[in-house]
């Protein structure tokens, strides 16, 4: 029966705006201080406290937009959203209503399997977040630090049709909001939220009735979700039931959704214009700044690391996951280093000790002059790829430069025949036995004594090299 | 003969003095109740420099912060609340030698035109004190006119600076809406209130407010005040349909035009064709942006909290059940009912479309005139406890100090006179940001009339 039946998914996600203070006053907007630290007469809702735009968390808010393809408001306002909540210090929140930051935009986003679809953006809009309640036996307690944050909304049309589709684009969004700067889109950690309206139907009947999911703390917890609500929402229907317009929590020990609540009247929250903010009017200077903020996004990059480069779609997809990776791959490439050598290198040597040492590249020893020095060491043939890791362990452990590493450590390759050559005869002469075998046509063995060759000369002889002279010797006697 | 700056200059200038100033208020003022805290800071260092008005003793209204002082606002609901910050308005003026003598008292959240609605004690009008002093700002009002301070701060969202120094006999500013920050002043109508001062002398009063205005970055709804543009002498009276005022009321309107003829004004005679729309737009207005505000007194971080509650709901609700007064909750309940989706057209952007309209009337009649003359409130103070003047009428009665709120024009309050024992007077609004046209005519009328002292006052120069 599933195939009968047609799923419309459409998401609000709340991201945490990447700035140093709050929506509307100066205290640092930032996670884990002890609770109640970042806190004052203005996010606390004091009496005749007034608030201040923060004008980055303006320009983020548009930039988000610009990068949506939205429509920007040329004014925008701020409202005021009516309700009562224990951790919301006005019991009304500032946010936009009419005329947010953008409406009517689009992204063409990367859905895996699916291949590239266009979602449209119903609006992006700017709203401050509430504090945090924690119930703890019989005590409720209460934290004001998160209480301003700047959050930004982003709205998009119902134009998802399954939990795999949903869960790629959320990944595609957070690719797009950490390569723009705009916020961490950390599902994990609350930098970015995501709620999911869902609504099926038999196919050709239109949208049915909208059920919103919550409490997804992972794109692949969203999935999950639409797709347990899916088959629940579709076994109802085809046994003759309807399906109750409510707000369902995702139970992530139990792998079901639950009712939250039921909505039979939909919320009153009475907005009306903030009469504290005045309507907000971009200048030319300030739409300039979001221009020039307006990175190549993920998709375009994706894209051209294929097209400019030759990389395949995997690698390419390595490289722009993350915003440091790919940093450091258009920068070391740009000095000269073969495209495919660094993101090979990236995605498996790098890739070996960031793991280990359980770190991100950001603000790594690794910098691309470092990075291409090495590349260029093994592409001259001054050291092996062996030792080439060895120096690439070194330049993490003491952030030095790899020329210097080598020099220090007399790692540089062994280029000259007769050394070599000294090299091959002695492992020939131990081995007379593995040596005649080779020659009478046991081509396994001649990669023991190469390994023979390579030990002997602490991996500093030139591999290229002491196969050509192994070859050359025992084929010649 | 000294100004009366000066005579309040001449004296606090020692401990002792301060002591037999502080004792001789609190004496005079147990029968008007104007305070509802008093203390008077310590003079200022010797190594601050003297400012404008360096040890002049200053009330501010209880809705106003001052840090390390109360905030009551009149309510139960913050009765206990420190204020841990300083509204920007009083920090300009104690930041030119003003000291904070005490908070006044007000009708709840400034909810009222009586005094009558404070949770925390009455103020009466030191006329007369089976008369109201009016209100909101009715302890400020009344502190200035017992002559208890030189300068008093209060809150104007409807009339209630200009309204109660109207009752007591004194100069009241409503200045135009955001020449003054409103940091530090509780919200009740953000769109509508400023901070305005009160004076017995209206070149104090002039001072005061050029230290106190222009932009502040803490409310970015404050600008700094622009040039007006070049006054005449002709100036405008507001037609009122007759039998609607007191007597006593189109007599003051009729002696001050005649005074200021005097003076050299023409006046002529001005409608306002949207006047009866005021008032019930105003009322829309501000309930609606109170229902907001208010919202904010929960029991959770501050002020009144219930003693016992099952949960955080139920705690919130009890907290403004106990701690809100009849008139804040009818004030709230309105705000919600206006601003249900689904109504907004009919009722708040309704209200809206009025305002746009009144203001245009407005700026029309200041192309061709310097100032409007009309009343401040229908009638002289009246009687305590509602004997003649019931809820219903005392906000009917608003419409002509509503008017300047909703157009956000500067206006005063000037008195003129006095009749059956009670002050009477007039109201002079001006064009955006032309205070001192204001300032101008108040003092030509001032050499006609000077505010006389009730019985029971403070004469200054007897501590000196």
């Amino acid at each position: 029966m599933r195939g009968s039946y047609k799923t419309w998914i459409g998401l609000e996600i709340h991201l945490h705006l990447k700035t140093d203070s709050k929506m509307f006053c100066s205290c640092p907007a930032r996670y884990g201080d002890e609770a109640n630290r970042n806190v004052c007469p203005v996010c606390m809702g004091y009496p005749g406290a007034l608030p201040r735009l923060n004008e980055r968390a303006m320009e983020l808010g548009y930039l988000m937009a610009r990068a949506l393809n939205c429509r920007l408001s040329a004014k925008t306002f701020f409202a005021r959203k009516n309700y009562f909540y224990p951790d919301m210090p006005k019991n009304y929140q500032i946010s936009q209503f009419e005329d947010p930051v953008g409406t009517e935009g689009f992204i063409l986003a990367d859905l895996g399997e699916v291949g590239e679809r266009s979602i449209r953006i119903h609006d992006v809009h700017l709203e401050e977040d509430a504090g945090k309640m924690i119930h703890a036996g019989d005590v409720s307690l209460l934290d004001f630090n998160r209480a301003g944050y700047p959050l930004l909304e982003v709205v998009t049309e119902p134009d998802l049709y399954s939990g795999e589709e949903t869960e790629a684009f959320l990944r595609d969004f957070q690719r797009l909001v950490r390569r723009l700067g705009v916020s961490d889109g950390n599902m994990e950690e609350g930098s970015m939220k995501c709620d999911a309206n869902i609504s099926i139907n038999p196919e050709g009947k239109g949208l049915g009735t909208k059920v919103e999911l919550k409490n997804m703390n992972s794109p692949r917890f969203v999935r999950l979700a639409l797709n347990y609500e899916t088959a629940r929402q579709a076994a109802m229907l085809k046994d003759g039931g309807t399906i109750i317009q409510e707000t369902r929590l995702w139970n992530e020990n139990r792998d079901v959704t639950e009712t939250m609540r039921r909505k039979e009247t939909s919320d009153d929250y009475r907005y009306f214009p903030e009469p504290d903010i005045p309507p907000f009017v971009p200048d030319e200077a300030f739409f300039s700044r979001i221009e020039k903020g307006l990175v190549e996004l993920p998709l375009a990059l994706k894209k051209r690391l294929v097209a400019e480069y030759g990389l395949t779609p995997d690698l390419a997809d390595f490289i722009r996951d993350d915003e440091a990776v790919a940093r450091l791959f258009e920068e070391t490439v740009s000095l000269g280093s073969s495209p495919r050598d660094v993101a090979a290198w990236l995605s498996s040597d790098v890739r070996k000790v960031l793991n280990r040492e359980g770190r991100g590249l950001a603000g790594s020893p690794l910098t691309a002059a470092r990075f291409h020095e090495l590349l260029s060491l093994i592409a001259e043939g001054s050291i092996s790829g062996k030792i080439a890791k060895g120096v690439l362990d070194r330049v993490f452990q003491d952030g030095e430069d790899p020329a210097a590493i080598v020099k220090a450590e007399g790692w540089a390759q062994i280029t000259d025949t007769g050394q070599i050559a000294e090299f091959v005869d002695r492992v020939l002469e131990a081995n007379p036995q593995v040596a005649e075998a080779v020659r009478t046509g046991d081509m396994r063995q001649r990669g023991w004594l190469m390994g023979q060759i390579m030990r002997l000369s602490e991996g500093k002889a030139s591999p290229e090299m002491a196969q050509r002279i192994l070859d050359k010797k025992l084929l010649d006697e | 003969m000294n100004s009366y700056k000066e005579q309040w200059l001449a004296v606090l200038r020692n401990k002792t003095q301060c002591r037999a100033y502080e004792a001789r208020v609190r004496e005079l003022d147990a029968p008007i109740g104007s305070f509802l805290s008093f203390h008077l800071d310590p003079p200022p260092g010797s190594n601050n420099p003297p400012g404008a008005l360096s040890g002049i003793p200053l009330a501010v209204k209880d809705n106003i912060a001052v840090r390390g002082r109360p905030l009551t606002c009149g309510s139960r609901i913050l009765e206990n609340f420190q204020c841990p910050y300083t509204a920007s308005a009083v920090e300009k003026l104690m930041s030119a030698g003003a000291r904070i003598a005490g908070k006044t008292n007000l009708d709840e959240f400034g909810m009222g035109s009586s005094n009558e609605n404070s949770a925390l004690g009455e103020t009466v009008n030191p006329w007369n004190h089976n008369k109201v002093p009016g209100g909101s700002s009715g302890g400020s009002a009344a502190a200035v006119a017992a002559g208890f301070v030189p300068l008093a701060l209060g809150s104007d969202t409807g009339g209630s600076v200009r309204q109660p120094a109207n009752f007591c006999g004194v100069y009241g500013l409503k200045p135009t809406y955001g020449t003054v920050s409103r940091y530090g002043l509780t919200a009740y109508a953000s769109s509508l209130e400023v901070i305005g001062l009160f004076s017995r002398d209206i070149a104090l009063m002039e001072e005061a407010f050029t230290i106190m205005r222009g932009f502040d970055p803490r409310d970015q709804s404050s600008i700094n005040p622009q040039e007006p543009p070049v006054g005449g002498k002709k100036a405008a009276v507001l037609k009122v349909d007759g039998g609607a005022l007191d007597g006593a009321v189109s007599d003051a309107c009729k002696t001050a035009a005649e005074r200021l003829g005097a003076e050299g004004y023409e006046f002529s005679a001005v409608q306002l064709p949207s006047l009866k729309y005021v008032v019930p737009a105003y009322y829309t207005i501000a309930a609606a942006e109170a229902s907001a505000n208010l919202a904010r007194y929960n029991g959770m971080r501050y002020g009144y909290a219930p003693d016992y509650a099952e949960n955080p709901r139920e705690l919130m609700k009890k907290a403004r059940h106990e701690g809100f007064g009849p008139e804040v909750k009818l004030r709230i309940l309105l705000g919600t009912y206006v601003l249900r989706s689904g109504f907004q057209e009919q009722y708040y952007g309704r209200a809206q479309k009025i305002r746009t309209l009144i203001r245009r009337e407005l700026d029309a009649l200041f192309k061709d005139y310097n100032f409007i003359l009309m009343p401040v409130f229908p009638t002289q103070a009246f009687s305590r406890g509602g004997a003649d003047m019931d809820d219903y009428q005392q906000r009917l009665a608003d419409v002509f100090t509503s008017l300047a709120n909703l157009a956000g024009n500067p206006a005063l309050a000037v008195p003129t006179g006095m009749a059956k024992g009670l002050p009477a007077g007039v109201q002079l609004m001006a064009p955006h940001f032309a205070e001192a046209r204001l300032f101008q005519a108040a003092g030509e009328l001032s050499k006609h009339f000077s505010p006389p002292s009730p019985e029971g006052s403070l004469d200054i120069r007897g501590l000196a």
